[in-house]
């Protein structure tokens, strides 16, 4: 075994980290974005609406995110971090849409009767009423999804953005190291996982302390 | 009639909304055949045989690595749950650790990590199946490890004060439950393995994925080939999905 191998690759294993991170981000505002907008208009006393924001979920949630990513870069033409960053946000948000759609549902009805008894619109019951509620109850589920991100964005590795996985790969190929940069990286994924439970666990004393 | 529930209640549909959706569905569905008729669906007819052989390679993968996985992960379930000290933070720490990990870094991990440790290559068929298996005894020892927690303790209780070992009472009493309480949760992982196959052809195995990008290489009809691609991951999935809805008994509550 040689370890010296990742100090070698240090500059490679940091654009990788670099790369992971922002399309983690990048993935992470959308979903979150997607997922709530989504969650809030299934919300809306209106069955179709509701009809199509189930199928849109369904059909994402039925296909793995390769495809989408593949699908996006190939037959829609975009480039490879768009395509992953778009792809993965539609996957995840789906998801996410649902966790808050149960989050919704968990708050007692009478309180959005209550609210619209006094007066608010709908839209602003399920922005300022319920939506407030709802990011305390599903931050723990969010937190999964949002590891779920990290874990996807190794599929931008099949399009050739050169993140953390295809690191490793490449390091594997060029000095035949594949064993000490795959616990490297697998050691980073599990650190930045960590960080995302950490940053949830500081956010959720946060939120229970006002 | 199916009624959708949002935060303002129950919605019941009326009558044109009922059909308006139906006509909707059906309309979008046309639509999108019309825009997709000029291509060139031979290329698909023409590996049929090839695409299907795939498809079932990528339900063999599923079914074995679920195959596999369910015994390992009632294994790593109970040690988590019940092992002695030593073996629990161990079966913990394993099922975290695939858990966090990007299921083609694991797979990664298989194929070049292992040649690395013997000296040997792994074939990929050995590889996958590994790869495949850990992810999901993991995954699995989770849903086990909630089954098992959903069975009421008094029953251990009773189970005990009649004298049986504890053996018995995992065996005769507490999974029996426990299988049957996580079924849809078990259909759940189903799928999911059924979508992380397709991450196995980094291998080299030609499952559904792989199929049609080798076709995709040499004819170059991305539209056609990865519309087929999404087309088969879907039925697959939404039939898993279907089977799962009708075993969950929640299910018959909401409609």
């Amino acid at each position: 075994m040689k370890w010296s191998v990742i100090w070698d690759y240090r500059e490679a294993l940091w654009t990788g980290l670099a790369l992971t991170l922002q399309i983690t981000a990048l993935s992470m505002i959308g979903a979150l974005f997607l997922g709530t907008m989504l969650a809030c208009l299934k919300q809306l006393p209106s069955y179709v609406l509701g009809r199509l924001i189930a199928t849109y979920v369904e059909v994402i949630r039925n296909l793995p995110s390769v495809v989408k990513v593949f699908f996006l870069y190939f037959v829609v033409g975009l480039d490879a971090m768009p395509a992953a960053v778009i792809g993965l946000s539609m996957h995840q948000g789906s998801y996410i849409c649902d966790v808050l759609d149960s989050g919704f549902r968990s708050i007692p009805r009478e309180q959005s009767e209550a609210a619209w008894a006094g007066g608010l619109t709908r839209a602003q019951i399920s922005l300022f009423v319920l939506l407030p509620q709802v990011w305390r109850i599903v931050l723990p589920p969010l937190t999964s999804q949002f590891i779920e991100i990290l874990k996807n964005s190794a599929a931008a590795m099949l399009l050739g953005v050169g993140e953390l996985t295809f690191q490793t790969q490449n390091i594997d190929v060029e000095t035949f190291r594949g064993f000490e940069a795959a616990t490297a990286v697998t050691l980073l994924y599990l650190t930045l996982a960590l960080a995302i439970v950490g940053a949830a666990k500081l956010i959720e004393t946060r939120l229970r302390w006002q | 009639m199916a009624v959708t529930d949002g935060a303002f209640g129950p919605t019941q549909p009326t009558a044109l909304e009922h059909w308006g959706w139906r006509i909707f569905i059906a309309v979008s569905v046309l639509l999108f055949a019309y825009l997709l008729r000029g291509q060139r669906w031979e290329v698909v007819a023409a590996s049929s045989h090839f695409l299907l052989k795939s498809l079932g390679i990528s339900w063999l993968l599923t079914i074995a690595s679920i195959a596999i996985g369910l015994p390992t992960g009632i294994i790593l379930a109970v040690l988590r749950k019940a092992g002695p000290i030593g073996l629990r933070q161990l079966a913990t720490g394993i099922i975290e650790i695939i858990r966090a990990t990007p299921q083609l870094m694991l797979i990664f991990w298989v194929f070049f990590a292992v040649p690395a440790v013997t000296g040997q290559k792994v074939p990929p068929w050995t590889a996958a199946i590994v790869s495949l298996s850990m992810i999901a005894a993991a995954y699995l020892a989770e849903v086990i490890r909630a089954g098992i927690g959903s069975v009421p303790v008094i029953q251990i209780e009773s189970g005990l004060a009649t004298g049986l070992t504890r053996s018995q009472i995992l065996l005769s009493i507490v999974l029996p439950q426990a299988l049957r309480n996580m079924l849809p949760a078990l259909l759940a992982t189903l799928v999911m393995m059924f979508k992380i196959t397709s991450l196995i052809y980094v291998v080299g195995i030609t499952d559904f994925f792989r199929a049609v990008i080798l076709i995709n290489n040499r004819e170059f009809e991305p539209v056609v080939l990865y519309t087929t691609l999404a087309v088969g991951y879907f039925v697959c999935c939404s039939l898993l999905s279907w089977v799962l809805r009708r075993l969950d008994p929640n299910y018959v509550l909401n409609h």
